[in-house]
């Protein structure tokens, strides 16, 4: 019997590779209209007047008066409108969708169309707290009585998740049903949004994924607001109607990362770190949307691959006036996990302790109390993980040359962790996830609303299946998800995708296993949260995680010296995800993982200027090419997850939170500089190397 | 203007302006849909084709660019055998992910290894360097060429 | 609709560009950017296009005495396999923009566009570029640096074409190319540097620095290389920061989506002192 974890050919390589499959751009419907979003000019402000032109036959203008039911996007906290009424939140917030066949039309519709505003002062200060959440561990702010207490604070930037893709639908009427198909991650979030907007009956609305070219978080839940407005057009142009964004206009009114400030303090007894205190402050942006759940994660993370006893930890989600910020692959924790990792480093050398040993002290254990007195219940493989990596990156060795030394090379290495499947209670409370397996004579075919967005799951979840019943993988089917078949199993994210429905997928695969002799049979599962995970959202207490995965990477780099241009040399990765259900794709993720990770750390720059975001195209914001890569070594511990199938826990977004901090130390060891923003750009560097030696 | 271009081994004729990107006549006028929009601004490499056997970006090449030219997608390079070498490395070494920036890559593949069959690893990242992946942080596609230029030897 | 041309040799292209003000179109990598509109639509053109697309006869590079003269239709790719190109030209050519772009876009097409952070244009002050402008009446010879008068700005009138760029084939002891971009490839400079020298024995028989994106147009500066003509180098060794301050008032950048002015100016003398260093 093989081990899951060996590779197979990719069930989609063919389509891909060939140029064969379907993205939403490449749908054409005849008699298709095309529509173009009006936005508005302004960062704050009201809508006084709007004036439209006559339009020609054929020709629609969308706006909030057009819609049946809510005029709210449903995402996690409903604040977000289809079309703006009268409040105007952001720059670009969209007003209308002007749809029609030709787009020159449209495009001079657009032009034609005079909204005048009452403009007010915006606001960009992080001032405006609209979620403040706060818990403690232990003695809470009680240990910072009469203790010495060092603190510094972070800054952590815009990401822009910059899949090459852009986002897009195409939908269409049906009689009375509505049907739309785009680049989502989330086919029921999709469909109960619209559901919500148009106010009609649960069989009225249909949902089919496209095949998805890179999403990241950002098709989580931006999607539902180009859908709802997209529906609403359909219903009145009774056409169907493409809507699709060119990458600058994707890039100016998209969801981003959460830009964030960190403030920790540490209260000092012992010369150890007796307990923290942690402020963590994000940008949402106009719209609160999911921003409290990126809080939370980002809270939850503030312990990082550590036990502390005593924490006090609050967090504020600040309203501004730009543009929405939402899901990117880690949600919160890469900003916590930059800031933890740099601060125990600072710390430590403060306190003349070597700051590895130091960590590796602090590390979890198995048995220990979570930041929110969960329990880390499974085996932690830390201490055998970092001298796994210590002893291919020859870390330490290295270490001790570039700082002894004014090569302007440097290592670095950061531990860290991801909670597995959806923050608290989500999955218990709000997802309930449903799966489907049916058989049909010698086939199998999978209905969930998992998507694959490149991370591999039609691959992988077909291999599960085949191999728990024993049948060839050409005989399991899995379609990309369409909400008339699939149930709706929940969002693709959290990394849960694998554990919590890869789990339930497997239990309904052994049921069916038992009847196999049936001809015809159906199989349902839901999802019911182990007796032993209990956490309370209010209080922030207990398991915040069923699982949880654990990680360490080394970045070494090269400075120059004349530039300040930083080379990724090398890394080296060491990663517990349970069990890789392929270990291929598993890799594959790690390496692109660990590049937006790093590259989160050292090259990727967005800033606003008065709400416009000012790096709006590929041209201006820096990904990393080809040459800019580096060798990546990963490894893989195996550490099975009992209700995992196979043992598998979660890795999409394990192998990108540490790259931030494990580059941003590289250059610091460096630069013999301390660093506290990322990303590390030359410039930085500069400003850094210009004043004193740390 | 009547425009005359050789398309995936055919000789076609389109009346229509020079003053359109080639991207869009690949797509709209021949439905060849593998040719991607990615950032509509020769930074991408999604839309790359091959126009004599070189790769360029359609979406920043004019059809008049393409006047008693050849111009190859990966619709027309899918069927020759030397394509069939490059997707079995690719799908060996795991270099698909999402899928949209792959067949840019395959059009970068065959330009280099066109001109260079036994490119060093550097030769092959200059090659790439108009293309951009999110998904897979390149190495396995470094590695996919590799294995091609290794077991299609010969071919090149 | 803008109307479209696509002479099929040289005379036909500047007899058409007597009749209007037009876009000339080589590669079109710039241009398709430049003035796009969006997908599926025609290219949004302000201005009739002419197409050198069938100029094969602008296509050549080839050595005449000790010049090398290079078609204005000739792709960089090209040139940069071209044997006879000189190495500072190859060192600039292979750091721009990509494979793809290269094999389409043309020296005549980034003169024309005369950005100041444009690569090419760099290398070609360094090796004082003269520049083939033909009308149909008219053929006239002008330097590069007095061709591009500012921002985008260029002396050609609307009847005119770049038909060549002539450069001496120069014999330097060594001669260097430093990008300064936000990543390895593919990527806008935020600054860039060309240096060359020739030594005899050690004295300077002939230095040139020419900087990129410091400001409106490429900066070299004549009078300053002068003064190290038959000195020591290791005068110059000794006094690099006497350099560095010469060049001081003429490096003026600017702040920008990509970078700031103390970083581009910090940067530009750091380059300097490289380039002496390695001397």
């Amino acid at each position: 019997m093989k081990d899951i974890s060996t590779p197979i050919n990719k069930v989609d390589n063919e389509e891909k590779i060939s140029g064969k499959a379907i993205y939403v751009a490449d749908v054409k419907i005849p008699g298709m209209l095309y529509a173009f979003t009006k936005r508005s000019t302004i960062a704050k402000g009201k809508i006084v007047k709007r004036r439209y032109p006559n339009l020609p036959e054929g020709y629609f203008i969308v706006d909030y008066k057009d819609i049946p039911g809510k005029n709210i996007v449903k995402v996690i906290f409903d604040d977000m409108p289809v079309f703006a009424e009268s409040l105007i939140t952001y720059l670009y917030e969209p007003i209308a969708l002007v749809v029609g066949p030709q787009k020159e039309i449209v495009l001079k519709i657009i032009d034609e169309i005079e909204i005048e505003y009452l403009e007010e002062v915006p606001n960009f200060d992080w001032n405006d707290s609209v979620v403040h959440y706060h818990f403690d561990k232990g003695l809470g702010a009680l240990a910072f009585k009469e203790n010495q207490i060092i603190e510094y604070n972070y800054e952590t930037p815009y990401q822009e998740q910059a899949y090459i893709e852009p986002q897009g639908f195409i939908g269409y009427l049906n009689g009375d049903k509505i049907t739309l198909k785009g680049s989502i991650q989330c086919p029921y979030y999709v469909k109960n949004a619209v559901l919500q907007t148009l106010g009609f009956a649960e069989d009225k609305v249909r949902v089919i994924q496209t095949t998805v070219g890179g999403a990241f978080g950002g098709k989580e839940e931006f999607p539902s607001l180009m859908a709802c407005q997209l529906a609403v057009a359909i219903l009145k142009a009774k056409k169907p109607i493409q809507l699709v964004y060119e990458r600058e206009e994707d890039m100016l009114v998209t969801t981003k990362r959460h830009p964030s400030k960190i403030r920790f303090q540490a209260s000092i007894k012992d010369g150890r770190i007796f307990g923290l205190k942690v402020h963590v402050g994000i940008d949402g942006g106009a719209n609160i949307g999911l921003s409290g759940v990126v809080l939370s994660r980002a809270m939850l993370a503030c312990s990082g691959a550590y036990t502390f006893e005593h924490l006090d930890v609050s967090g504020d989600v600040y309203r501004t006036n730009t543009v929405p910020n939402g899901a990117f692959r880690g949600f919160g924790a890469p900003q916590m996990l930059f800031a933890v990792e740099m601060f125990i480093e600072h710390v430590a050398k403060d306190l003349g302790k070597d700051p590895l040993e130091y960590r590796i002290s602090i590390l979890a254990k198995q048995g220990d109390l979570t930041a929110t007195n969960g329990l880390y219940r499974d085996p932690i493989l830390m201490p055998s993980m970092i001298e796994k990596a210590i002893k291919i990156s020859d870390y330490r060795n290295k270490l001790e040359m570039y700082s002894n030394s004014n090569l302007y090379k440097g290592i670095g290495m950061s531990l860290f962790f991801h909670g597995c499947g959806f923050t608290g209670s989500g999955e218990a409370k709000h997802i309930k996830a449903k799966v489907k397996l049916v058989k049909k004579s010698s086939k199998v075919e999978i209905l969930i609303a998992a998507v694959d967005m490149g991370q591999g799951v039609k691959t992988t979840f077909r291999k599960l299946v085949a191999s728990i019943l024993d049948i060839d993988i050409e005989d399991v089917i899995f379609n990309n998800p369409d909400t008339d078949f699939v149930p709706d199993s929940g969002p693709t994210v959290a990394s849960r995708t694998m554990m919590i429905v890869g789990g339930l997928v497997s239990r309904a695969a052994l049921d069916m296993k038992q009847q196999w002799d049936n001809d015809f049979l159906v199989i349902e599962k839901q999802y019911e949260q182990p007796e032993y995970i209990k956490y309370d959202e209010e209080t922030f207490t207990g398991d915040a995680y069923p699982a949880y995965s654990w990680g360490v990477n080394i970045v070494e780099v090269e400075v120059d010296r004349y530039t300040y241009q930083v080379k990724i040399v090398k890394t080296w990765s060491v990663y517990d995800c349970g069990k890789a259900i392929d270990e291929r794709v598993v890799l594959g993720q790690a390496d692109g993982g660990l590049a937006q990770g790093i590259a989160y750390g050292y090259l990727e720059v967005m800033e606003h200027k008065l709400g416009k975001i000012l790096q709006k195209n590929m041209t201006d914001y820096i990904i990393p090419t080809a040459m800019d890569m580096c060798p990546m070594e990963t490894v893989l511990f195996d550490n099975p997850y009992a209700y995992g199938p196979y043992g598998a826990k979660g890795v999409g977004e394990l192998t990108l939170v540490g790259g931030a901090p494990a580059v941003a130390k590289a250059i610091e060891n460096a630069i013999h500089r301390r660093v506290f923003k990322i990303p590390v750009t030359p410039e930085y560097i500069m400003k850094l190397v210009k004043q004193n030696e740390d | 203007m009547k425009i005359n271009f050789k398309l995936n081994n055919e000789l076609v004729e389109l009346d229509t302006t020079p003053n359109r990107r080639l991207l869009d006549v690949l797509r709209d006028d021949f439905g060849l849909t593998g040719v991607k929009e990615g950032c509509g601004e020769g930074e991408c490499g999604a839309c790359a084709v091959l126009l004599n056997h070189q790769i360029v970006n359609s979406c920043c090449t004019p059809l008049a660019n393409c006047i008693d030219k050849e111009i190859i997608t990966i619709e027309g390079f899918s069927k020759t055998k030397r394509y069939q070498v490059i997707k079995d490395a690719y799908a060996k070494l795991g270099g698909v992910q999402c899928g949209f920036c792959t067949p840019g890559m395959i059009i970068a593949t065959e330009s280099l290894l066109n001109k260079n069959p036994k490119p060093t690893i550097n030769e092959i990242k200059i090659a790439l360097s108009g293309n951009l992946c999110r998904c897979t942080g390149y190495n396995l596609i470094v590695e996919a060429i590799v294995e091609a230029a290794r077991v299609g030897e010969g071919l090149w | 609709m803008v109307e479209a041309f696509v002479p099929k040799n040289l005379e036909e292209c500047l007899l058409r560009l007597n009749h209007n003000d037009y876009e000339i179109v080589a590669g079109g990598t710039d241009a398709l950017i430049q003035n796009r509109s969006h997908t599926s639509m025609p290219i949004g053109f302000k201005k009739p296009v002419i197409y050198l697309s069938l100029l094969e006869d602008l296509k050549y590079i080839r050595q005449i005495d000790n010049r090398i003269h290079i078609g204005a239709n000739i792709s960089l790719e090209s040139i940069l396999e071209s044997e006879i190109t000189p190495k500072i030209l190859k060192d600039i050519i292979i750091e721009m923009a990509s494979p793809a772009i290269r094999h389409t876009a043309t020296l005549a097409g980034n003169i024309c566009n005369a950005s100041p952070a444009g690569d090419s244009l760099v290398g070609l002050y360094l090796l004082d570029a003269l520049l083939e402008v033909q009308s149909y009446q008219n053929k006239r010879y002008v330097l590069l640096k007095d061709f591009i008068t500012g921002v985008r700005r260029i002396d050609l009138l609307k009847n005119e074409m770049i038909t060549e760029i002539i450069i001496p084939n120069l014999d330097f002891t060594d001669c260097y190319f430093r990008k300064v971009g936000p990543r390895l490839s593919d990527a806008i400079s935020k600054l860039s540097f060309a240096g060359a020298y020739k030594l005899e024995a050690n004295i300077i028989k002939d230095i040139r620095l020419a900087f990129g994106a410091v400001n409106t147009t490429v900066v070299r500066n004549k009078e300053i290389e002068k003064k190290y003509i038959n000195k020591l180098v290791s005068d110059l060794k000794n006094n690099v920061e006497n350099l560095v301050k010469l060049y001081e008032p003429f490096i003026k950048p600017i702040d920008d989506q990509r970078s700031n002015k103390e970083y581009r100016k910090e940067i530009c003398f750091n380059l300097i002192r490289e380039f002496v260093d390695k001397i």
